[in-house]
């Protein structure tokens, strides 16, 4: 019934998100949006970083890629990562939002616009608020908005600022975010 | 914290209504980027909604160009990706302009002039800019007038500088800008050969002959169907052997793109146009 899972994460994500990327299914049926904050003049070697570690293939996209389910696509440095009504993949050179390009924010806001209630967020560990509104926006649309519990965050601001936002559909650990994803169909 | 947020009808009625009262057509802008746009200018000019901004943008004309404004995207940085600055710097420019006459370079989207600015101040510490003709062109006429002087925002220079000083070891930024408290400017004395061009989103005109078109990060703002518009543009404008440069993470994969423009650079984005 879910079409994409989006997902968000700063300071202290990078090891959960390579946990959750190495445990799911090679034929994991949906697409899953990543847009974690990085180094801005790093241009390589994240991707293959988390390539290394996923069973999915994780690709950094080109500009207006059509999104296709079973793969990852990672917000590229110094890009915002939009998702167009026509599920296709829009960059964006537009300013920082919350001292952020890529911003989570506007990945799950326009990912909301085009899934909206097909849509699973999770909001990992961060060290800025950026996400909280996104988040909302998501859930306002009829997503599922999880949080990653925030008792198990490097650093909690992120998800404490999603929380503080939203009434969210679950608090995880990683285990219980993992074990929900296997379960989607 | 809540922005006001446009309907897919309301955005229609928006595009429609610039179609009609000034002759642009924004159809084949990006929607999203459209939109959220559209929805910066009502929020910052307290327009309420999509009727507020129809009302306004019918009957003013300053506005409009306001609009137009708003509508490009300011470059963030000067030197946007180094190691593609260093390419020119110690490649493609020595190889390409060395011993040339008038050879034309062509910016199709200036906007706010960061990406002219780079270029001229590479090709003048090459003691290359007097063989070189600058052509830019912007839809909007205000970030024209305000490239021209040279004006740029302060908050830009600590960005700016250790760019520079990822391209040169020799030099700083601060020998091309002046800096007074608010404000900023460029040394003029760069782009006083430029040539300026106002365009519409889809040219009335375009320069002949060029050899070198830089654009990168433009086209991300267009649907599929005006970005081929524009590569087909530029197809004709650029000479056999000329070069394209475009952003890092965009391609051009029309169908049978192959037959027109060899990939010279993937990491760098550089194309060459084929010779026949």
């Amino acid at each position: 019934m879910y079409k994409a899972v989006v997902i968000g994460g700063s300071a202290g994500s990078f090891q959960v998100i390579t946990k959750i990327l190495s445990s799911l299914p090679k034929n994991f049926p949906l697409p899953v949006l990543l847009c974690l904050h990085r180094l801005k003049h790093v241009r390589s070697g994240f991707v293959e970083a988390l390539s290394i570690k996923s069973t999915i293939p994780i690709v950094e996209p080109y500009d207006k890629e059509t999104i296709k389910p079973g793969k990852g696509y990672l917000a590229p440095s110094n890009y915002h990562m939009y998702v167009e009504l026509n599920k296709r993949i829009a960059l964006s050179t537009e300013e920082p939002v919350n001292h952020s390009r890529p911003s989570i924010d506007l990945t799950f806001e326009t990912a909301a616009q085009a899934y909206r209630d097909k849509l699973v967020g999770i909001i990992l560990s961060g060290a800025n608020r950026d996400g909280a509104y996104g988040l909302k926006k998501l859930k306002h649309a009829g997503g599922l908005a999880i949080v990653q519990d925030p008792n198990e965050c490097q650093v909690k601001t992120m998800t404490e600022a999603s929380l503080k936002l939203t009434t969210v559909d679950h608090i995880f650990t990683t285990e219980q975010i993992i074990s929900f994803l296997l379960k989607l169909k | 914290m809540n922005r006001y947020e446009l309907g897919i009808v309301d955005t229609r009625n928006i595009i429609k209504t610039l179609q009609d009262v000034y002759n642009y057509d924004f159809k084949n802008y990006a929607l999203t980027f459209f939109k959220r746009r559209v929805e910066k200018i009502i929020t910052n000019h307290n327009l309420k909604d999509a009727d507020g901004f129809i009302k306004k943008i019918e009957t003013n004309k300053d506005f409009f160009e306001i609009f137009l404004q708003e509508m490009c995207v300011e470059d963030t940085e000067m030197f946007r990706d180094p190691s593609l600055w260093r390419v020119l710097k110690e490649e493609l420019f020595p190889k390409i302009i060395h011993g040339a006459a008038n050879f034309k370079i062509w910016f199709p989207e200036v906007s706010s002039g960061e990406e002219l600015f780079s270029t001229a101040i590479i090709l003048k510490k090459l003691n290359l800019l007097k063989n070189v003709q600058l052509i830019t062109s912007s839809i909007s006429e205000l970030e024209i007038e305000k490239t021209k002087k040279g004006l740029f925002d302060p908050k830009k220079i600590e960005v700016n500088n250790p760019n520079f000083k990822r391209i040169f070891s020799e030099g700083e930024l601060s020998d091309f800008y002046t800096h007074e408290n608010d404000t900023a400017y460029w040394d003029t004395s760069l782009i006083e050969n430029t040539k300026f061009i106002k365009q519409n989103i889809i040219f009335d005109d375009y320069p002949k002959g060029v050899k070198l078109v830089l654009f990168r990060n433009q086209m991300i703002y267009y649907n599929q169907i005006l970005q081929e518009r524009f590569i087909k543009i530029i197809y004709n404008s650029v000479v056999p052997g000329g070069h394209l440069i475009i952003g890092n993470h965009e391609k051009i994969d029309y169908w049978n793109s192959d037959k027109d423009y060899t990939l010279i650079s993937k990491a760098e984005s550089i194309y060459k146009k084929k010779l026949s």
